[in-house]
């Protein structure tokens, strides 16, 4: 395959990006629910 | 001393703490799917173009982020329009619009970082003067700005009534800096990044695309729910937290 | 909404003219600049094509300082709070602020332009005179019209002095682009003619159009707090 690094990069950084985002929001939720009673929390 | 009408965490730890539902954990396995299938027909399966060779495969990426960063500035957009409608009207709308600019300002950087290295590919360079392309560093570039006067602080309600107005004003500004740009380039060189993207879709390359676009909008939906749950906790903090917390430690003082 | 904005504008002039603080340091400020960009450029040919450009990026660095000038003078004693008490017009604020602004930005200009004859032997040609005025005009009045819109929306906040640039540059965009292009059409900098110079002010007074109206209806919810 032609140009493999350039290709590379770009399905990695956005994967690694997204999934770096993705984690964060996550773990912020996890510490937040934890000090919020449930009817802050309307979704459960 | 503890009221009972407040859970304690440990109950609420009880019920799977965090922003995730069964719904969310479904659509992020879609997601999660959809993305390998994205990495399989477009780094393995698809042919390579026959003009542009194996450089396309940044295409499968590169459309699917823009799509979805266009997609969340409008939305963020439209909820900004919502919020000032009337005055009553609830953070939630604020909430949705800050969740969007989020999420529209991580792919519309995707966008540009995939975007220069492919043109480095097809065009030998990382940039052009071509209006889309500049426009889109300047959307990129106003809702930093967006998300940097969401940050400024003061109550809630004057965060969002400040940021909607930013991202209505927004608007205004987009479409005339494409429409100057677009003007200048005009009357400088006929370059046109049109003529040189012509791409002879077909088959599975088309499918590698269409595969490109559900699984972002996937992610998309998937980060929107979590984001706008962390927020609407964060501003519930911001209210209740502190009563919340003075709670917990008198607790702590009972045992 | 006028006469608010008449005596707002008379005010914000009248600190000016005792406090002499855009005379005294924005100007010398936006002199040196023109000076500083003939140092990095390093050539005369260069130097005097790009001219109108040069001129209207000064305009723009100097507009940013002259916006955070306009608005620390009303937070000083919270006089915008005083104002908003005193049921003021938010949008005659607005006009009134952005006519001082368009002021001081005249003159500014005019400074600029002056310096750039000076110092990158820029002609300026009959035929142009015309379309240079029409353009300054126009220019002045979008840069003071978004500059006061932006600069009310970063007043009275920590950290505005970093947050301005990043709002405003973007959209001033296609004032940087329309203005230098018809200020080159003017002065017929690279052999463009006065006609090429019409549509681009065109531009400008698309956007005039555009962030007076959208301007004054932002400007009220921007400050209310």
């Amino acid at each position: 395959m032609e140009d493999l690094g350039f290709i590379l990069a770009t399905y990695i950084v956005t994967f690694g990006s997204v999934a770096a985002f993705a984690f964060a929001i996550v773990r912020r939720g996890r510490r937040l629910a934890a000090q919020l009673p449930a009817k802050d929390k309307p979704w459960t | 001393m503890a009221t009972p009408d407040i859970e304690t965490p440990a109950t609420a730890a009880g019920t799977r703490a965090g922003t995730g539902t069964v719904f969310t954990r479904f659509i992020g396995l879609a997601t999660i799917v959809g993305m390998v299938a994205l990495g399989v027909f477009g780094l393995l399966l698809s042919p390579a173009d026959v003009q542009q060779s194996d450089s396309v495969r940044i295409l499968y990426i590169h459309v699917g982020t823009v799509w979805v960063a266009y997609v969340a500035f409008a939305f963020t957009a439209l909820a900004s329009a919502a919020y000032l409608w009337k005055r009553t009207t609830s953070l939630a709308w604020d909430r949705f619009a800050g969740a969007s600019a989020e999420i529209g300002v991580l792919f519309m950087a995707l966008t540009l970082l995939a975007g220069s290295l492919w043109g480095r590919l097809s065009w030998g360079k990382f940039w052009v003067w071509d209006a889309r392309v500049t426009s889109t560093a300047f959307m990129f570039v106003t809702y930093v700005g967006y998300l940097a006067v969401r940050g400024l602080g003061g109550s809630h309600h004057q965060r969002a009534r400040r940021s909607a107005v930013v991202a209505l004003l927004a608007v205004l500004e987009i479409p005339l800096v494409h429409f100057s740009v677009k003007l200048w380039r005009g009357l400088h060189q006929d370059s046109s990044v049109a003529d040189r993207t012509n791409v002879n879709l077909h088959g599975l390359m088309l499918f590698s695309l269409f595969i490109s676009v559900i699984a972002f909008t996937l992610l998309y939906v998937w980060l929107m729910m979590h984001r706008q749950r962390v927020l609407a906790m964060q501003d519930a903090i911001d209210n209740t937290g502190l009563d919340y917390a003075l709670q917990q430690r008198r607790d702590e003082g009972d045992l | 909404m006028f006469r608010v904005a008449r005596l707002i504008a008379a005010k914000d002039l009248r600190v000016e003219m005792r406090s002499r603080v855009v005379t005294n340091q924005v100007l010398p400020f936006a002199a040196i600049v023109m000076v500083m960009f003939a140092f990095a450029l390093n050539s005369d040919a260069v130097v005097s094509r790009v001219a109108p450009g040069l001129v209207w990026l000064a305009t723009l660095f100097s507009l940013l300082i002259l916006v955070q000038r306009s608005f620390a003078i009303e937070n000083a004693d919270g006089a915008t709070d005083a104002l908003r008490a005193a049921g003021v017009d938010p949008s005659g604020i607005f006009l009134g602020k952005a006519m001082a602004l368009a002021v001081q930005l005249a003159v500014l200009e005019l400074v600029l332009l002056v310096s750039a004859v000076v110092l990158y032997s820029t002609e300026l040609r009959v035929g142009g005179l015309v379309l240079l005025l029409v353009t300054f005009v126009a220019a002045t009045v979008g840069l003071a019209l978004v500059g006061t819109l932006y600069g009310g929306l970063a007043g009275g906040v920590r950290g505005r002095e970093t947050l301005l640039p990043l709002l405003l540059l973007p959209v001033v965009a296609p004032v940087l682009i329309g203005a230098t292009r018809a200020t080159e059409s003017a002065l017929g900098t690279g052999g463009a003619t006065v006609a090429d110079g019409w549509p681009w002010v065109g531009l400008l007074a698309v956007f005039v159009a555009l962030f007076s109206v959208g301007g004054t209806l932002a400007f009220g919810p921007l400050i209310e707090e």
